[in-house]
């Protein structure tokens, strides 16, 4: 379960980046999440959809601990991102499509590194690493480079990563960005394999396709707030535009930007 | 703690397979400091060979006087002297290279003599290396010249050598070999393991933090159990133990150019490593740790701020500047070790590595240096662990 209560982050801005927005004009202070409240729960999959910068990078990463929060609570597991950051780290996956991994270690390597940081022992960690790598069939270049390896074969170390250690929560940033097709359905296979095996998921993206093909739960956020929250079936079902596409267009133009 | 070892064995991994750091840590100080010194002695030693050995040519004005300098250095080997030359034409033949000397005696040169007076002798040359080495040749000849002329005047007026001589300065050097290593090598020794140290630590310190930036490899780690203080101390000490043997490399290194140098006789070098002592090397090392700690610290704080590999680099290069400029201090005669001086990070550490060698080390101060060291050290640690927790440094560029 991620439950999100009245989050905001708010970033110090450097001159340079004032430069960059409005033309230097923009205030010291960027707003990139502003009260931004929702909760997941095991079992479906919930969808953060926006334009690029509208905040939902910053909103995960918060769930993910590695920024805190300006104002605001997440729990995830039933642990405070803030003052339990360790215990929530030790409950989440977390996968990016822009995350890479070590090009000089190996898969095998890697997955044991990951392992060690989530203190697994020795029993379970073989048991489940054997699992992943059939799976997701990485046994035949499991002793390779990571640099030796394909965009395809390093997509599905990253998935080994993510779940080698059974997380309860799985986070996904935009996983599908830069792929190709067929990676990408790999992602989206492991998505619905989360959900169905009872974990919270969250992804984001601003791919529409993903959206209709995965979301039980939909919050479209824009410029750091958050403009609907509520069932896919019930953004379906409310449609007024011809499409979801031009509805997210239509949801983001009436909150004052064009996607 | 065992985080941290996972931490640390993981980095310490991914640093040994990368090319560029293991060349900068060992086969960089390796064959640059053997290939450096080795240059030195054998380019010196065939400067010295070649300028003794050149044939160089003097003109000689004697308008008929010093019959018996002329002599002497016609009997000298590798010279060939010219007599058919004007004085005013001297200084056109030693800038067209004719001549090397010109050795011009005054005329009645030997009539002031006779008379027990000074007769006036002038020496033209160009001053260079090669020639300072080949003056000595002409003024081997003059010194036996004007032994032969003081002894022939002692002897006619029944004269000791104590008649000209009236205070004889006996010089009794009191300090021992060990010193005078301490004052020779002692000064060239941290010039090495200090740069080296230095040198070692900073790919390393690139690679684990602003490398990982830039390979997006940072975002997961975050994401994993590991605390920001363990990912760092975890990084940091590969860092440290990276300048640790860089340093110990480069020291190697220059070990086997000495021992490998026609120079040094093998005697005189097994007396210098049975002057010093294990005990010297202990403390040595000693003094490394905590130094190594200090730069560890410095490189990954500037390393994790910088946004890629190159602004990394960029960023870290006129570092090496802080770290020379204490030690060339350092090898200034006259700069000791003093309250002040033990103070001063890197040249204490400098001037602290040639009293050790010496011998001459004061506890006190010793100890103020390891005090100013850990004191520093364990700053640039705190330090560098609060940065790294620092939103903006992290996810700079991110």
């Amino acid at each position: 379960m991620i439950r999100v209560d009245k989050l905001c982050k708010q970033f110090k801005l450097s001159r340079k980046q004032k430069q960059e927005i409005e033309g230097g004009h923009a205030h010291n202070t960027l707003m990139a999440v502003a009260d931004v409240s929702f909760t997941c729960t095991p079992g479906r999959i919930f969808t953060l959809l926006g334009p690029n910068g509208a905040g939902k990078t910053t909103a995960l990463r918060m769930m993910a601990t590695m920024l805190k929060p300006t104002s605001g609570t997440i729990t995830i597991a039933g642990f405070d991102t803030v003052k339990e950051a360790g215990q929530v780290r030790g409950k989440i996956g977390f996968l990016t499509g822009s995350t890479a991994l070590y090009e000089r270690l190996t898969p095998n390597e890697i997955i044991k590194y990951y392992a060690d940081l989530h203190g697994m022992d020795s029993d379970k960690f073989k048991k489940r690493k054997q699992e992943l790598f059939t799976l997701l069939g990485i046994d035949e270049f499991a002793d390779r480079r990571i640099g030796k390896l394909s965009t395809g074969m390093k997509q599905k170390v990253s998935i080994a990563r993510t779940m080698i250690h059974d997380p309860e929560v799985v986070i996904f940033d935009e996983p599908t960005v830069g792929l190709d097709v067929i990676t990408a359905r790999s992602i989206i296979q492991l998505i619905r394999s989360c959900k169905e095996q009872s974990k919270t998921v969250i992804f984001s993206t601003h791919i529409m396709g993903e959206v209709s093909l995965l979301s039980d739960d939909l919050a479209i956020i824009h410029k750091g707030k958050l403009l609907y929250n509520d069932t896919y079936e019930q953004f379906f079902k409310q449609l007024k535009s011809r499409t979801i596409e031009d509805e997210f267009i239509r949801i983001v133009s009436s909150a004052g930007g064009v996607a | 703690m065992k985080r941290i070892l996972v931490i640390f064995k993981k980095e310490l991994k991914d640093t040994l397979r990368d090319r560029r750091t293991v060349m900068m840590m060992v086969v960089f100080p390796l064959v640059l400091i053997y290939l450096v010194m080795s240059l030195t002695f054998s380019l010196s030693r065939s400067q010295t060979r070649k300028a003794e050995e050149k044939v160089i040519t003097v003109g000689l004005i004697t308008t008929g006087n010093a019959g018996v300098f002329r002599e002497k250095l016609a009997k000298s080997k590798n010279v060939v002297i010219k007599e058919d030359i004007a004085v005013a034409k001297i200084s056109e033949l030693i800038q067209a290279k004719t001549l090397d000397f010109a050795v011009v005696f005054e005329e009645g040169f030997d009539r002031k003599v006779q008379e027990k007076g000074s007769g006036d002798v002038q020496l033209y040359y160009k001053a260079s290396n090669e020639n300072s080495i080949a003056k000595k040749r002409i003024d081997a000849v003059f010194t036996e010249y004007k032994k032969e002329l003081l002894n022939a005047r002692l002897a006619e007026l029944k004269l000791d050598r104590a008649f000209v001589e009236p205070v004889k300065v006996n010089i009794n050097d009191l300090s021992t070999a060990k010193e005078k290593i301490g004052e020779s090598i002692g000064g060239l020794l941290p010039y090495f393991f200090i740069l080296f140290c230095f040198l070692g630590a900073m790919y390393p310190a690139i690679d684990l933090a602003a490398g990982e930036k830039e390979r997006a490899t940072i975002e997961t780690l975050l994401t994993s159990p590991a605390s920001r203080l363990q990912i760092v101390i975890g990084k940091f000490m590969v860092v440290t133990l990276a300048g640790i043997f860089s340093a110990l490399v480069a020291i190697l290194a220059l070990y086997m150019s000495l021992r490998g140098a026609k120079e040094i006789p093998p005697e005189m070098f097994d007396a210098l490593f049975r002057i010093i002592e294990y005990r010297s090397i202990g403390m040595l090392l000693s003094l490394l740790v905590p130094l190594c700690v200090f730069f560890a610290a410095l490189l990954l704080s500037v390393s994790i701020y910088a946004r890629s590999f190159k602004e990394a680099q960029s960023m870290v290069t006129p570092l090496n500047i802080l770290v020379i400029v204490p030690v060339l201090i350092g090898l200034f005669p006259g700069i000791k070790l003093t309250a002040v001086t033990a103070l001063i990070p890197v040249l204490n550490v400098s001037l602290a590595t040639k009293e050790i060698i010496s011998g001459t080390i004061q506890t006190g101060l010793l100890v103020e240096v390891y005090v100013s060291l850990f004191v520093l050290a364990a700053a640039g640690l705190y330090f560098c662990a609060q940065w790294f927790k620092r939103e903006e440094v992290i996810f700079r560029g991110i």
